[in-house]
């Protein structure tokens, strides 16, 4: 049971006279730093729960969730785990680290407030309701402005009269309720997301601001997404910083290799280059990845009567994804790549580029976006079964860069409409994707087991499983490939190209 | 949720306390607790400083329709939820008598509330009667306090000769307590208790009078003395109970 309350214009000390005055018992003044922790995807999140590290009056790390549970307190001064593996054995590692698996658990909010709790007790002396009264509340790295106090009333079970009662004690007050605990409600008001670390390719844009500051906005938002991942893939953290770095490249190339006669030419040409040799550098990293992250779902089928057949297997996939990542770690530090995102930053931040003729971005975003589909649709009404699989692979790339457009420059565009015209989009995708890494996985294990069986370091037994999971993945490949047709015909209907033709409609007629 | 009942079919072996303090110390270990007094006597209760009040009595907590969430309290250790024991539970046998099945009912009561505790401790009256076979339905392990005295392996050997007959029996986890090893006859039937039995968990609960004054603070001793060796052997405790009630983790 948790209430909050605020007011923009009454001191915390207010409330803590006016509870004092009813009877309430102080507590001792604290400063408290909470930080929330999530995997990067917000599993624990998804699965109703919160993970934060408390440092102040008490160190503990506490998981609150499901809803009506009580929250879980573990006592914890050290730096916060890295992983839900290296908590303690017991009932919070199991909660935390089934949900997190092997995805690191990362800060995702740092919040520091002046606490007081201050209690009702009944006549044996014990608690029946407590308000927690944060004051002063500040986010690092973070300028928002946020309510001056937040109060909590937190209920205790089966002392509902309680909880009631002080609710309607400060409702007396004239406080304004607000939604969710008081970290829920200071994350709101300054617009961080509990669910894991998102960041939205969408900048707010309308129809009719001028082409090259839209694109400039665009792309700034994906030079600071860079940015945001660059730290986490060069020490490793978690492979989802590396997937978000290489998905910010690639719509970064692809903005501006769709900037022709907004861009000055000679940026464009040198930065497009530029970010294809950093989208190449990241590759084999996030190619194995992939591999290693699939690996379990991967040889599940085979069935293997002794899974461990597979071992080496597996352990050499890792450890060329280690070396891999070492390689990406110096290509990114290098000179080569600094100097790209150095560079680019200081175009980006160059007050000097200003539009030689200005005009809207809207009929020419709205252009190329048509232009766009139309090449996928050429594209995909060209595929037959005789078709190689880089005519899939091509399209596939086709389909990436209508999307980055839609998204990017989604500002553009009337949300909803958008949306589910993506989702289309996105089914197809995710048809051309899956044969894809069949593709790319197929090719890797059949180099891997000609090395092994070379250098002799692959048995009779996990040659003949590799041999299974060859088939069982040229199988996938197969079953993706046949179910292209019936995929690209869903997208490539009447109704949904004329969905995208209404989606531009506004943005051309400005 | 794992389900533990501290149990002994002798009284005054330290039941009572070995639940109020292993809450504490699971709590503080990141589980959230629901301890289930189930002793008339209510000394969980008390300790806790929650209201010894059944609503509807034994026959409202465990009969036809009856619900555990409803009789859920605080307490003042957050994670640390209660169901409160008062007198009425004396009838507990006979309105688990009038259940359908009454050696799964308390089973069935903790199982809507699995999602929301980690960990339910009962605290069992001294005795073996119906509600004892319930409790051995409900529970993965009994934590089975035994003092050093010479009898008192005599009422562990009943009862483990008394589970060797159910299907699905809880583990027994027999745990040393009231110990002083300052006396000669207290560490030679400790030493032979070891012997004997080698489920016996290597904490031993030492006779403290910090243990004793939990009456009087009405707290945990890891509150009123968290460095004593009390608190110390309370933990060590957990930790051993922990790793045989959560061996996959």
């Amino acid at each position: 049971m948790h209430t909050s309350f605020t007011h923009p214009d009454l001191p915390a000390r207010s409330v803590l006279d006016a509870l004092a005055a009813a009877g309430f018992e102080m507590g001792a003044p604290s400063v408290v730093t909470r930080v929330v922790i999530d995997t990067f995807d917000g599993r624990l999140h998804d699965a109703g729960l919160r993970l934060e590290q408390h440092a102040g009056a008490v160190d503990e790390l506490v998981l609150s969730g499901p809803v009506g549970a009580p929250a879980a307190h573990l006592a914890w001064s050290k730096p916060a785990p890295s992983l839900g593996h290296h908590l303690p054995p017991g009932p919070f590692r199991e909660r935390v680290a089934s949900r997190s698996q092997e995805r690191a658990l990362l800060p995702l909010l740092t919040l520091t407030t002046h606490t007081r709790v201050v209690s009702r007790r009944d006549r044996r002396g014990k608690a029946t309701v407590a308000v927690v009264v944060h004051d002063r509340p500040t986010l690092a790295e973070h300028l928002a402005e946020l309510p001056t106090w937040v109060a909590e009333v937190v209920g205790v079970a089966g002392h509902d009269d309680a909880f009631a009662g002080a609710i309607a004690r400060l409702s007396m007050l004239g406080l304004v309720a607000a939604e969710g605990d008081m970290v829920g409600v200071v994350a709101g008001a300054a617009g961080v997301s509990l669910k894991g670390r998102t960041s939205s390719p969408t900048v707010p844009l309308a129809p009719s601001d001028d082409a090259l500051l839209a694109y400039r906005a665009v792309l700034a938002n994906l030079a600071h997404t860079i940015d945001d991942n660059l730290p986490g893939t060069v020490a490793d953290t978690d492979p989802e910083f590396l997937h978000e770095l290489r998905v910010a490249v690639r719509r970064t190339r692809s903005v501006l290799n769709q900037a022709k006669g907004v861009l000055p030419d000679d940026v464009r040409e040198h930065f497009a280059a530029a970010f294809g040799h950093l989208g190449t550098v990241t590759s084999p990293a996030r190619d194995l990845d992939v591999y290693v992250l699939g690996w379990s779902a991967m040889v599940a089928p085979l069935q293997l009567p002794d899974p461990r057949v597979l071992d080496r297997v597996r352990k050499e996939i890792e450890r060329r994804r280690n070396s891999a990542y070492v390689t990406l770690a110096k290509e990114l530090s290098g000179p080569t790549c600094r100097g790209t995102l150095d560079a680019w930053r200081a175009w980006l931040a160059d007050p000097a580029v200003e539009p030689a003729s200005p005009r809207p971005i809207g009929p020419v975003m709205a252009r190329r976006i048509a232009k766009a589909q139309a090449v996928v649709l050429a594209h995909g009404r060209a595929i037959t079964p005789a078709s190689p699989p880089e005519a899939l692979h091509d399209l596939r790339k086709d389909a990436k860069k209508l999307r980055y457009l839609l998204e990017c420059f989604g500002g553009l565009l009337p949300t909803k409409p958008r949306k589910a015209f993506v989702s289309q989009l996105k089914a197809l995708q995710d048809n051309l994707g899956d044969h894809q890494d069949a593709e790319v996985q197929l090719a890797e294990l059949r180099t891997l087991a000609h090395d092994l069986h070379k250098r002799a370091k692959a048995d009779t037994d996990a040659l003949l499983a590799m041999g299974r999971l060859s088939d069982l993945l040229d199988r996938r490949r197969q079953k993706e490939r046949d179910a292209f047709v019936d995929r690209f015909a869903s997208y490539d209907t009447k109704a949904n190209r004329a969905a995208l033709a209404a989606l531009l409609a506004d943005a051309e007629a400005v | 949720m794992k389900v533990a009942a501290t149990y002994s079919i002798k009284g005054g072996v330290g039941k009572t306390s070995t639940a109020v303090n292993l809450a504490f110390e699971a709590a503080r270990g990141g589980a959230r607790v629901l301890v289930w007094d189930l002793d008339p006597q209510g000394a969980a209760t008390f300790l806790f400083r929650v209201r010894p009040k059944v609503r509807g009595g034994s026959r409202g907590l465990v009969g036809v329709g009856g619900e555990l969430a409803p009789h859920v309290r605080g307490s003042d250790l957050s994670p640390v939820h209660v169901v409160p024991a008062d007198f009425s539970l004396r009838h507990l046998d006979l309105h688990l008598e009038g259940t359908a099945q009454p050696t799964a009912r308390l089973a069935a009561l903790l199982d809507p509330l699995r999602e929301h505790y980690d960990l339910a401790l009962l605290d069992c009256p001294p005795s073996i009667s119906l509600a004892s076979e319930s409790v051995f339905g409900a529970a993965d392990a009994l934590l089975v306090p035994v003092v050093p005295a010479t009898l008192a392996a005599r009422t562990l050997t009943q009862l483990v000769d008394f589970l060797d007959d159910q299907v699905d029996a809880p583990i027994v986890l027999p745990i040393l307590s009231m110990v002083d090893r300052r006396r000669r006859m207290h560490k030679e039937l400790v030493e032979s208790l070891a012997a004997d039995w080698p489920e016996l968990l290597s904490t031993a609960i030492p006779a403290a009078a910090v243990i004793e004054r939990m009456g009087l603070e009405r707290a945990p001793v890891g509150v009123t003395a968290p460095t004593s060796p009390a608190t110390r052997a309370y933990r060590s405790l957990w930790a051993e109970v922990a790793a045989r009630l959560w061996t996959s983790s």
